[in-house]
């Protein structure tokens, strides 16, 4: 475990990372957002715990890059109804946790808490509650970090509203 | 059953004739809680429902949760490799026996007073039972009246009285669930995706509705079509109106179909991909249903149809329709995946059902908004068949649909809504025939 701690100035660099990322995903700054993540990245909402294979069950979002940029794409449209206009939403980012990834120099596995208030003003300006918590794949590519995988296991399940911002 | 309280199939204080006609329905039928009680009785417990497919409960024990209207059951396979189901709710005392989606039990065990029950819902045994009559030793759990299936599909019906299956299902209703099952080689389908749910703040018949209409697409979707389109609804759906062959059809008996199967303009256009890169599947079902059999199954592709009044066959994709209340339902959708084809094809399915179903999907939560937005508007109308205002207006296509009087179908342009009407009339006559 020693070997892959983390010091203080990692920390407060991933956590700094985290804390940008929620705020360009809070703010709908999607172009901005999708700057952050790797060519192969892996982008997974499951269905209750992340415990199985995505490719064998239904999850609520299993996005690879070529996924991921057309759910931006239909977002940045200006036709995503269900987005018009988007939900005004604040997140608070909590409880993280920074380890060098096993074998790697270049990559850390990292999970943050957060929850999220999102304004469902689409239709009936619902205040809808979101809760969970983000495991990360960062990767250092050319000095900066990046999202290599993203897996966000929600407290909310069974029948979700929509949910068609980035958590 | 009822006790003492007005039984909602007999007091008719809303004059559905009057509030559905055939060019025209009242809104309020989306949002009146009596509506709604008036449905759950009138539709979903005297008529037949779906339940859940064989697939879902392969060995004797496996079990999964559903719901019947507001009822809850177990979908559950005994000892004897039936299929039953059960009322999930204790014969003591009414607690919830399994609180789960889906397990495997040797017995339901309620957890309040532990009286036991086998796997057909009758009771095994109960804790000190000499302070009770011998009565007792006769108690099952409660159960619909009747169940029946097709190709696997377990359909119920809760009351005594009603139509028998074969009325309900008719032969559309087969055709339309053997024309799904067929395009498996060996003819048989399995749930092995798990249910997504999507709750909705929105009456259930909009679902129905929304499903099954051609008129939509190009303007609830447009994003869809901005970001990926190369989608298969492009010629199917989004044709222009003179020269698009798809059609919609009423089958009779609250069934109906968005028939893609003219609009398609290659094999396999709505699985996205061509013959060359499924060409184990395409050999698979020629050995099966010979080359000319397999040339129309590739090109034809599943039903896209409702079946009355909580299935749809969504192509690809099973979704089952729950009313929650007058406000609210969640849809459960699952990939339907074909037996007797390679691995790569059902993860192509499932890949697809994520795309097009469920909260975070490309399709479905634009359905989700537009039909909140009409809840938003029918919130405080009252079901009065002389209102003035508040009415849908649901002609589009009436004059220029066909009638076959032989087998009652009608058939309508792919953007018509001659679906809508299909639900109507049946629902009509469920609600207001009793």
């Amino acid at each position: 475990m020693k070997a892959r701690a983390c010091d203080a100035d990692l920390y407060r660099e991933v956590e700094a990372f985290l804390f940008r990322e929620a705020r360009l995903a809070d703010e709908g700054r999607y172009a901005e957002w999708e700057v952050l993540v790797t060519d192969d990245v892996h982008y997974w909402v499951p269905k209750g715990r992340a415990d199985y294979d995505p490719g064998a069950r239904l999850s609520y979002i299993n996005d690879n890059r070529t996924r991921l940029a057309t759910r931006i794409r239909q977002l940045t449209s200006g036709r995503r109804h269900a987005q018009t206009p988007p939900s005004p939403m604040r997140r608070v980012i909590s409880n993280v946790e920074v380890e060098r990834a096993e074998g790697s120099t270049d990559e850390y596995d990292v999970g943050a808490n957060f929850v999220l208030y999102e304004l469902a003003v689409q239709a009936s300006s619902a205040l809808r509650v979101w809760a969970g918590r983000a495991s990360y794949r960062l990767r250092r590519v050319d000095g900066e970090l990046r999202i290599a995988a993203k897996t966000v296991e929600l407290v909310n399940d069974d029948a979700l509203p929509n949910l068609t911002f980035l958590l | 059953m009822n006790g003492g309280r007005p039984n909602p199939r007999q007091t008719d204080a809303i004059d559905y004739e009057a509030l559905v006609q055939e060019d025209r329905v009242h809104g309020s039928l989306y949002s009146h809680p009596r509506v709604f009680d008036h449905e759950m009785a009138r539709i979903f417990e005297a008529s037949w429902v779906f339940v859940g497919h064989e697939s879902e409960v392969p060995e004797p024990g496996d079990w999964v949760t559903r719901r019947i209207g507001r009822e809850p059951v177990i979908l559950v396979r005994g000892r004897d490799r039936d299929v039953r189901v059960l009322a999930n709710r204790c014969a003591h005392r009414g607690t919830t026996l399994c609180w789960r989606e889906r397990g495997h039990s040797r017995n339901f065990r309620c957890t309040y007073h532990a009286w036991t029950f086998d796997l057909d819902g009758v009771l095994q045994g109960v804790p000190y039972p000499a302070g009770f009559r011998g009565a007792v030793s006769q108690t099952q759990l409660d159960r619909p009246a009747q169940v029946a299936r097709h190709r696997g599909f377990v359909f119920a019906r809760m009351s005594a009285e009603g139509a028998p299956f074969e009325e309900f299902l008719g032969p559309a209703g087969v055709e339309l669930l053997d024309r799904l099952c067929d395009l498996s080689p060996v003819g048989r389908i399995r749930l092995h995706a798990g249910w997504i749910g999507h709750q909705v703040e929105s009456n259930w018949k909009m679902w129905y509705e929304s499903n099954n209409d051609g008129y939509h697409f190009r303007f609830v979707h447009a994003s869809l079509l901005d970001a990926m389109p190369d989608t298969h609804y492009e010629d199917a759906v989004l044709g222009a109106e003179a020269t698009n062959p798809s059609r919609a059809v009423d089958y009779g008996g609250g069934h109906s179909e968005l028939d893609f199967r003219r609009g398609y303009t290659a094999p396999l256009a709505w699985l996205g991909t061509d013959e060359a890169r499924v060409g184990t599947y395409r050999d698979a079902l020629a050995r099966a249903r010979g080359d000319e059999g397999a040339k129309q199954l590739l090109w034809d592709g599943p039903p896209h149809a409702m079946i009355f009044p909580n299935l749809f066959l969504g192509e690809m994709n099973l979704v089952v329709i729950e009313p929650v209340a007058p406000g609210r339902t969640i849809l459960r959708h699952t990939a339907v995946g074909l037996e007797g084809v390679d691995a790569a094809l059902n993860r192509r399915i499932l890949r697809q059902s994520e795309a097009a179903l469920g909260p975070a999907s490309f399709i479905v939560p634009d359905d989700a908004t537009t039909a909140e937005r009409m809840q938003c508007a029918f919130e405080a109308m009252a079901p009065i068949p002389g209102a003035g205002h508040g009415w849908i207006d649901l002609s589009r296509g009436i004059e220029r649909e066909e009638h076959d009087p032989t087998t009652d179908r009608r058939i309508g342009h792919v953007s018509d809504e001659t679906t809508n009407r299909a639900f109507w009339r049946h629902y009509r006559s469920l609600m207001a025939g009793a």
